[in-house]
């Protein structure tokens, strides 16, 4: 097959066509942008929720004198109630394994949390002794803590049944918001992209009606004349990705790397590994995927009813 | 080269269908001539050979190859067997003469070393080798009707269609096109042209297919236009 005829066309059609092929490249490259981010929020959602599911997933919390959290509470938590409730989380059937954490070792977590604060001398902010004694649930199914909780609540001994989780339910509840926003928006965006691909292809079989009418004629094949509008599609295509994914390497370093990563770091954040997913993966599709997808499949359809053979 | 077997070619809507029962054989390296008014079935019939629609009875045999059988894929092979010259020459206004034949070869993926041979020799052949270098726009319609009739036989096609090939032509140029096409059909290419020239088909004395509204009313060898014209 003679190449040259075929670049020349291409060239050709991207010069006449110009301020059309510049809409559909700007609408893919934030339509992809969008699908992009939408993907890594998605990533970062289950990346998180899979780091919390890892960890102990229900705190037992026990009551400590003038406990600020149960006024039911009378005073330290005594050793037979412990074991009571020992006791209620060894019978429960969703409890994997559990652990006691003391005063002690939750004075040096606070130490930790606020390194700020002063904990030593004698107006300290607090002391081991302000700090309650707990008990570290892991469950079978992360999913499944409404047994256990509901086990626990009430004994004498315990101040409140805490789930990392529900502490974490206002990140979620952004991440998703910022999520299907994304994907919403990237979704009418490509229906624009799609339209306004089969307007260029409309104009450009317009403008080719003679060249595709002998062509048809003296029997050059269907692939042969569809081949200068199918490197079209692609070429704006390849913009639009490059532009998306330039986009998006943006947001992963100034965002995340340097942004969120430093601010909230007791999260796993994403990164650059599924940067490279949400590029290159095929299942959900990376942009590099869906971007020529979204203008050869139109493309294919379209020149088949433009150009029939 | 090209048989209809009982053809009728209807279209959507109501009346008469466009081709009725038509059975005609054109043997190859035959030259007929097509008449009959406007609205006969002509077009149609020559919409048939290249394949541009598809008949709703009968059969239709082109080069060997059944067409109403014939796969998508394959119709553009079955076309660059025959060449086709309209009245309105339908060339392209921004190449040349030489690269508007050209284009023929290029498209369906000839070689640069063949174009650049076949090319000049073809234009030869229509005598417009000194103007190779001309736009469309910068010729007569004689000359641009010989460009196209030049892309039309490049590719050496077994059969050429000609729809009213002298339509848009002075009496003159039409003679020098007629001679053009004999000439190629003399080196054993079928022609098949509709007309409504009487001049023409009087003086050339070959076969004649009449149509009259879709039906075959006439077919004799060394025919003339027809009286009643």
């Amino acid at each position: 097959m003679q190449l040259r005829y075929v670049f020349s066309e291409l060239r050709q059609g991207l010069r006449r066509n110009l301020s059309m092929h510049i809409a559909v490249v700007l609408t893919l490259f934030v339509s992809l942008t969008l699908v992009g981010i939408g993907a890594l929020l998605n990533m970062q959602a289950n990346k998180t929720a899979d780091h919390l599911g890892s960890q102990l997933e229900v705190i037992v919390w026990l009551c400590t004198p003038e406990d600020p959290s149960n006024n039911a509470c009378t005073g330290e938590v005594t050793d037979p109630q412990k074991a009571q409730i020992e006791q209620a989380i060894e019978d429960s059937p969703e409890v994997e394994d559990y652990h006691y954490e003391s005063k002690d070792v939750a004075f040096e977590k606070a130490k930790e949390l606020y390194p700020d604060l002063d904990f030593e001398g004698d107006d300290a902010a607090m002391t081991a002794e302000d700090m309650p004694q707990s008990y570290w649930v892991t469950l079978k199914d992360p999913d499944e803590a409404d047994g256990i909780t509901s086990a626990v609540q009430g004994l004498d001994g315990v101040s409140f049944v805490g789930d990392v989780r529900d502490e974490l339910e206002p990140v979620y509840t952004i991440i998703d918001v910022l999520k299907y926003g994304s994907w919403i928006a990237a979704g009418m965006l490509v229906l624009a992209a799609l339209l306004l691909v089969a307007n260029t292809i409309r104009l450009a079989a317009l403008a080719r009606r003679r060249e595709i009418g002998i062509m048809r004629l003296v029997g050059a094949s269907t692939l042969y004349i569809t081949l200068p509008f199918l490197l079209e599609a692609l070429v704006t295509a390849v913009f639009g990705v490059l532009l998306a994914a330039g986009a998006l390497a943006a947001f992963v370093q100034f965002g995340i790397v340097d942004g969120l990563e430093d601010l909230i770091d007791f999260l796993p954040w994403i990164g650059w590994e599924e940067y490279f997913d949400a590029l290159f993966g095929y299942l959900p599709p990376g942009i590099a995927l869906l971007g020529p997808v979204l203008t050869l499949v139109p493309t294919l359809l379209l020149t088949r009813k433009y150009i029939k053979v | 080269m090209i048989r209809f077997e009982k053809v009728t070619k209807s279209y959507p809507g109501p009346g008469a269908p466009a081709l009725d029962h038509v059975t005609v054989d054109v043997e190859k390296g035959e030259f007929v001539f097509l008449v009959g008014a406007s609205g006969s079935g002509k077009s149609t019939a020559l919409r048939l050979v290249l394949r541009e629609t598809r008949p709703t009875q009968g059969r239709v045999y082109v080069a060997g190859k059944e067409i109403n059988r014939l796969a998508g894929w394959k119709v553009p092979r079955l076309r660059r067997q025959i060449g086709t010259v309209f009245q309105d020459f339908r060339l392209l206004p921004n190449k040349t003469v030489a690269e508007n034949v050209a284009f023929a070869q290029q498209v369906i993926g000839k070689s640069r070393s063949e174009i650049r041979r076949v090319v000049p020799e073809t234009l030869d052949l229509v005598g417009l080798k000194d103007k190779s270098e001309r736009l469309p726009d910068e010729l007569s319609g004689g000359e641009q009707q010989r460009v196209a009739i030049a892309r039309a036989y490049v590719n050496r096609p077994m059969i050429l269609i000609a729809d009213e090939p002298t339509g848009n032509l002075d009496p003159t140029s039409s003679v020098g096109i007629m001679s053009l096409l004999e000439r190629i059909n003399e080196t054993g290419t079928t022609v098949l042209m509709a007309t409504h020239d009487h001049g023409i088909v009087d003086q050339m004395r070959k076969r004649v297919v009449e149509l009259d509204h879709g039906r075959v009313v006439r077919d004799e060898a060394k025919g003339a236009y027809g009286f009643q014209h």
